[in-house]
């Protein structure tokens, strides 16, 4: 077999192994970058990767990836992958020889004793699966642009050869748990799903699983054009002038479609919202069926006609397509039913909006599309009293905020909409903690500096005011000797948080100290059979240890009880909100939160109550309604206890009181 | 009429002269030549400091060795089976203090049969030096060392043993950095402070560029200088090109001598240098083992600076008892293909016989074309990623680069040129393919 690679690069590469191979142990690293150079070299070649991949069953016993994060196998991550490849020093480099020894590995051409080849090709599949848009790359200006010719040459290079060595069958079936485990959360920001299905487009004309290819159609089906007519007539003007024609059988016909599509996709398309926009204009009576509402939307859309009509006039447009699925929700939830809602909303139609927060609103679409940073905040506010448990905190590191958005939508959106006009046109949001007012205007920073702009309407105008007032309650409850959430949560979201408060890392020494004390009092406060039946009325914020896919410790992160219940196979499930919306995380240990398939509402991930006690620090809890921390068995505890001492808890001191 | 009596003071002038005259006369005056015996045969050879390649260098030798370095290091030295003794240089203790400290540690080392000691980085010249008294007995040995550690110390030296160098001072207030302004400029008869000289204001005894403060007027004193910059030496200002030497010496002989030619100072150096500093070489070996006399160097390398002024003069800068920096030892060994690290240890050992040091070291004149490095500095306080140009790669005189993305976005405060996080190497038989590039870069940021 020829291969097409200049002999002088892979002899300079040969070299370069041999001598990384019989370097002395701790001398390795030095050669390192001269062996990644002449991989570099022959990986521009057009066989270069196939040469660099005979030779992969050498790189770890020559010491190719010791001493950096690639060193052990088992240990790396595939969404880690896309980054590192992105990169353009030398690290993308190494996670090419590194893809190249995970080929070896799922080809059964090496053998690692950590990891099987069933885990290799699983590695592999979901590398593949997070980046089809490198597997199947689009020739466009824009990525041209963007520079990086360089790697992304290599890249594709990469991918192309690991579509040959592997099948693209799974591949697909991957995507799309991804696709559906977001999409089954309903966000309100669809853009890292809308990216993925445009992705997975490119899998369509390949081999792949029949029922997948359909599932993928039915998903670009949904942002795209869900109905035949919308098909024929792409551009959202010819379309309107289609829907002048029809009668209004065929307009029913249409907005069914397209609502059943939403329906199952919470994603919207373009002309979803011209056919709704024409239907509040010239046939109202349709709408409830262009949105598919339940009995109780409808009644609400009925009850409250005229503002309906005037937030679809004012805020449902193409560019904030999303909101159609919020207003739909909306109604369903009945808000508008709750008095100080529809003034509160009016209130927002006329603001007058800071210059900064206009300009951040319509930084948020792209432009030219004649739309008032108004409609945009409406549009927001729509989505937000829609889809209390779809606000999310983008790449912020603000989970604390948007649990705050969330529960106020949920139980108070009267307090919400008093305090968006207070950021928006007062740039200013204050709060009163001990007798003080403290407000944002005054302060100086928060938790983040530069906010990544990537957020909902809501989140963006409020997201900088409650950011700072948030780290101003924790900087005045600091050195009080107990966690500062025990004050600053009920001042920050409000009396819905009850008084009592436990958290299992002690303030002044940092250790864990009472851990079987602090799970009984989670049992007996939280768990229906030894509560005494309190059911959890308002979502209560709780500190977790986030772990990663080994159970090795994160970080801390904020996140919401929103109920406690059993589900279908009569199991006591926590059912909690996590503002980082995100799918599917491995928290080790066999700990794997779900979003569907244990009677989630959307929005909702879920675990097995001793799995969640396990990752818990910290909780709020009524003290008048406490049951018997006694009569949780032992055993429970124990299995809890053990669970988090070999995960987390190794960073931590224990300590029994 | 009177006679002017002598008073009693001429009287006493005259005489006590002449006794001191005759006094001097027969003692030996000048530099106290060192008198130390020869490590025990056998024995093991402390490397003061971490060096991979260095530890290499002793394994290839099978030299008997110990590396004494920080406490950090024990993990990596124990992992892969490094003799290792771990020790806390503190880097805030005075000399004293650490010809104090040293005695301890040297027997601790003694009982691991250590009986030697070679220094490997700036910090570690004094430590090693202590050691090396204890070992020999000899207290001169340290002294010696901080002759490599503190620069007034050394330039004085240098200016005793017939170097040229440009007028110095110590300072240890701002006060004394105007008066030095002044006086300089006022003898340059650069009055009236219109176009003043510069002066340059250095720390004693840090390497590099770490300290170094450029004085262009006297409001600079009060802007560029605070307390830290005290005691500091205050030198007048040499215009001319910057050349840095690694001369490896054996029994006070200079067995090779590398030129380095500073192409953007702290930023980028070319081994061996351009022709037309090539042409100095025979000068700049005739400084050199200048260097080597005033300064009473036996065994081990040197790695001095010299300022080339437009006059043809050679002026001696500074002068370093360890590795140099800057990856330097790499450009070489990519330009001669030799193993510099393993030269030092040749060279720094007495033991070592002439049949090792025979054919060991390369021909000056003959080289694998010109060599390069380029440090790459971190622009901003967080970095993200790396950016390199494309047509970097391109570069006929490109060889490689170790630039990674770093595992940690937050880059550490920098004193100096700081710490580079990443190296551009460059090679090829033009020296201008090296040297453009070398000069290309410098504003280029490497990061995101």
């Amino acid at each position: 077999m020829s291969l097409k690679v200049d002999t002088n690069q892979t002899e300079a590469f040969m070299q370069a192994l041999d001598t990384l191979e019989n370097a002395f142990p701790y001398a390795k690293k030095m050669y390192q970058s001269d062996l990644f150079q002449a991989a570099a070299r022959v990986m521009d070649e057009e066989d270069g990767m196939k040469f660099l991949y005979q030779h992969a069953d050498r790189f770890d016993e020559s010491g190719i990836f010791e001493g950096g994060p690639w060193a052990e196998p088992s240990k790396l991550e595939p969404r880690l992958v896309a980054g590192s490849l992105m990169d353009s020093g030398m690290t993308s480099i190494v996670e090419i020889l590194s893809e190249l020894r995970m080929v070896a590995i799922a080809k059964g051409n090496y053998k690692h004793q950590n990891v099987s080849k069933e885990q290799a090709k699983e590695f592999l599949n979901e590398v593949m699966a997070l980046n089809v848009d490198i597997l199947f790359p689009e020739e466009t200006e824009a990525s041209r642009i963007e520079g990086k010719q360089k790697e992304k040459n290599r890249a594709e290079r990469l991918f192309q050869f690991l579509a040959d060595e592997l099948t693209l069958a799974p591949i697909s079936g991957k995507l799309l748990k991804e696709i559906d485990d977001l999409v089954a959360q309903r966000p309100i920001m669809v853009n890292r799903i809308v990216h993925m299905i445009k992705n997975s487009r490119s899998l369509l004309d390949k081999d792949i699983d029949e029922q997948d290819k359909r599932a993928i159609k039915r998903y670009v089906r949904a942002i795209t054009c869900p109905t035949k007519k919308c098909q024929k007539y792409q551009e959202p003007c010819e379309y309107r002038k289609q829907l002048k024609e029809m009668s209004d059988k065929e307009l029913e016909e249409e907005a069914r479609t397209f609502a059943k599509s939403m329906r199952e996709t919470g994603l919207v398309s373009k002309h979803h919202v011209v056919l709704v926009r024409y239907l509040n204009k010239h046939r109202e009576k349709l709408l409830p069926e262009a949105l598919r509402l339940t009995k109780k939307g409808k009644a609400n859309a009925e009850q409250h006609a005229d503002i309906v009509s005037k937030l679809i006039t004012v805020a449902i447009h193409p560019p904030m397509r999303q909101a159609l699925y919020g207003l739909a929700c909306m109604l369903e939830r009945g808000v508008l039913s709750s008095t100080p809602v529809i003034p509160g909303l009016k209130r927002l139609i006329e603001l007058d909006l800071q210059p900064d927060v206009r300009k951040v609103l319509l930084n948020s679409i792209n432009g030219n599309e004649g739309i008032t940073a108004n409609d945009i905040m409406m549009a927001g506010v729509i989505s937000v009293l829609g889809q209390p448990l779809g606000v999310g905190q983008g790449m912020n590191p603000t989970c604390q905020t948007a649990r705050g958005i969330s529960l106020w939508s949920l139980h108070a959106p009267g307090y919400l909409l008093e305090l968006i006009p207070r950021a928006a046109r007062d740039g200013d949001v204050d709060v009163q903690f001990e007798g003080q007012r403290i407000h944002s205007k005054n302060l100086r920073e928060g938790l983040v500096n530069d906010l990544h702009e990537e957020l909902d309407p809501v989140s963006l105008i409020l997201v900088p005011h409650l950011d700072r007032i948030y780290g101003e309650l924790v900087r005045r409850s600091k050195f009080r000797g107990d966690d500062v959430h025990k004050w600053v949560n009920p001042a920050f979201y409000g009396d819905w948080i009850p008084r009592g408060f436990s958290s299992t890392i002690d303030p002044l020494t940092g250790s864990i100290a009472d851990y079987p004390g602090f799970v009984r009092l989670f049992y007996a406060t939280h768990h229906p059979e030894y509560n005494n039946g309190y059911e959890l009325i308002y979502p209560n914020p709780v500190g977790i240890f986030i772990t990663n896919s080994f159970g090795h410790m994160l970080g801390l992160h904020a996140v919401s009880i929103q109920r406690i219940a059993k589900d279908s196979n009569g199991k006591y499930r926590v059912y909690f909100y996590n503002p980082n919306n995100d799918s599917a995380q491995d928290w080790g240990q066999g700990i794997t939160p779900t979003v569907t398939g244990h009677d989630e509402i959307p929005g909702e991930s879920s675990l097995p109550f001793h799995e969640f006690a396990a990752r818990l620090y910290a909780f709020h809890y009524n003290p008048y309604e406490q049951g018997d921390a006694y009569a949780v068995d032992n055993q429970f505890v124990e299995k809890v206890e053990k669970l988090a001492k070999e995960s987390w808890g190794e960073k931590y001191t224990w300590v029994d009181l | 009429m009177t006679f002017d009596q002598p008073t009693a003071q001429e009287i006493s002038f005259k005489q006590t002269d002449q006794t001191d005259r005759k006094i001097i006369e027969n003692i030996q005056t000048g530099p106290k030549k060192l008198k130390i015996t020869k490590p025990e045969k056998g024995k093991k050879i402390a490397l003061i400091g971490w060096s991979i390649p260095t530890i290499e260098a002793m394994d290839q030798l099978k030299r008997p060795y110990v590396v004494v370095s920080l406490p950090e290091f024990n993990d990596y030295a124990k992992q892969h089976n490094i003799p290792f003794f771990a020790w806390d240089f503190n880097n805030e203790l005075g000399y004293q203090q650490v010809y104090q400290q040293a005695k301890d540690l040297s027997e601790q080392l003694r009982a691991l049969e250590v009986d030697h000691a070679i220094p490997l980085f700036e910090e570690t010249v004094e430590w090693a030096g202590a050691l090396n008294a204890y070992f020999r007995n000899e207290p001169r040995v340290f002294h010696h060392s901080i002759l490599f550690r503190d620069k007034a110390m050394m330039k004085r030296r240098a200016h005793i043993g017939g170097l040229r160098v440009g007028v110095f001072e110590e300072g240890n207030q701002k006060e004394d950095v105007k008066q030095f302004f002044q006086r300089v400029n006022d003898s340059l008869l650069r009055h009236h402070g219109e176009d003043p000289d510069p002066v340059h204001i250095k720390a004693l005894n840090k390497a590099g560029a770490a300290g170094h403060r450029m004085i262009r007027s006297v409001e600079d004193i009060d802007q560029k200088l605070s307390d830290d910059n005290f005691p500091c030496l205050m030198e007048s200002h040499l215009d001319g090109i910057e050349v840095s030497c690694e001369a490896f010496i054996h029994q006070g002989k200079v067995l090779f001598l590398n030129i380095t030619e500073y192409v953007v100072f702290g930023y980028s150096m070319m081994v061996p240098p351009s022709p037309d500093i090539e042409e100095y070489r025979s000068a700049i070996r005739n400084e050199v083992q200048k260097v080597v006399d005033a300064f009473d160097i036996e065994y081990g390398i040197i790695h001095p600076e010299f300022f080339i002024t437009n006059d043809d003069e050679i002026y001696f800068g500074e002068v370093a008892y360890r590795i140099p920096g800057g990856h330097i030892f790499d450009l070489m060994q990519k330009a001669y293909q030799f193993n510099p690290y393993v030269g030092h240890i040749l060279c720094s050992d007495p033991h070592t016989s002439t049949e090792e040091l025979d054919g060991f070291f390369p021909q000056e004149d003959e080289t694998n074309g010109h060599a390069g490095s380029f440090l790459v500095y971190p622009k901003k306080n967080f970095i993200q990623g790396v950016n390199i140009p494309d047509e970097l790669e391109e570069h006929p005189g490109f060889d490689k680069h170790t630039l990674y993305k770093p595992m940690q976005a937050k880059v550490q405060d920098q004193e100096g040129y700081g710490n580079h996080l990443g190296t551009l190497f460059f090679h090829h038989e033009d020296h201008e393919q090296v040297k453009q590039p070398l000069t290309d870069y410098v504003d280029h940021d490497f990061f995101m």
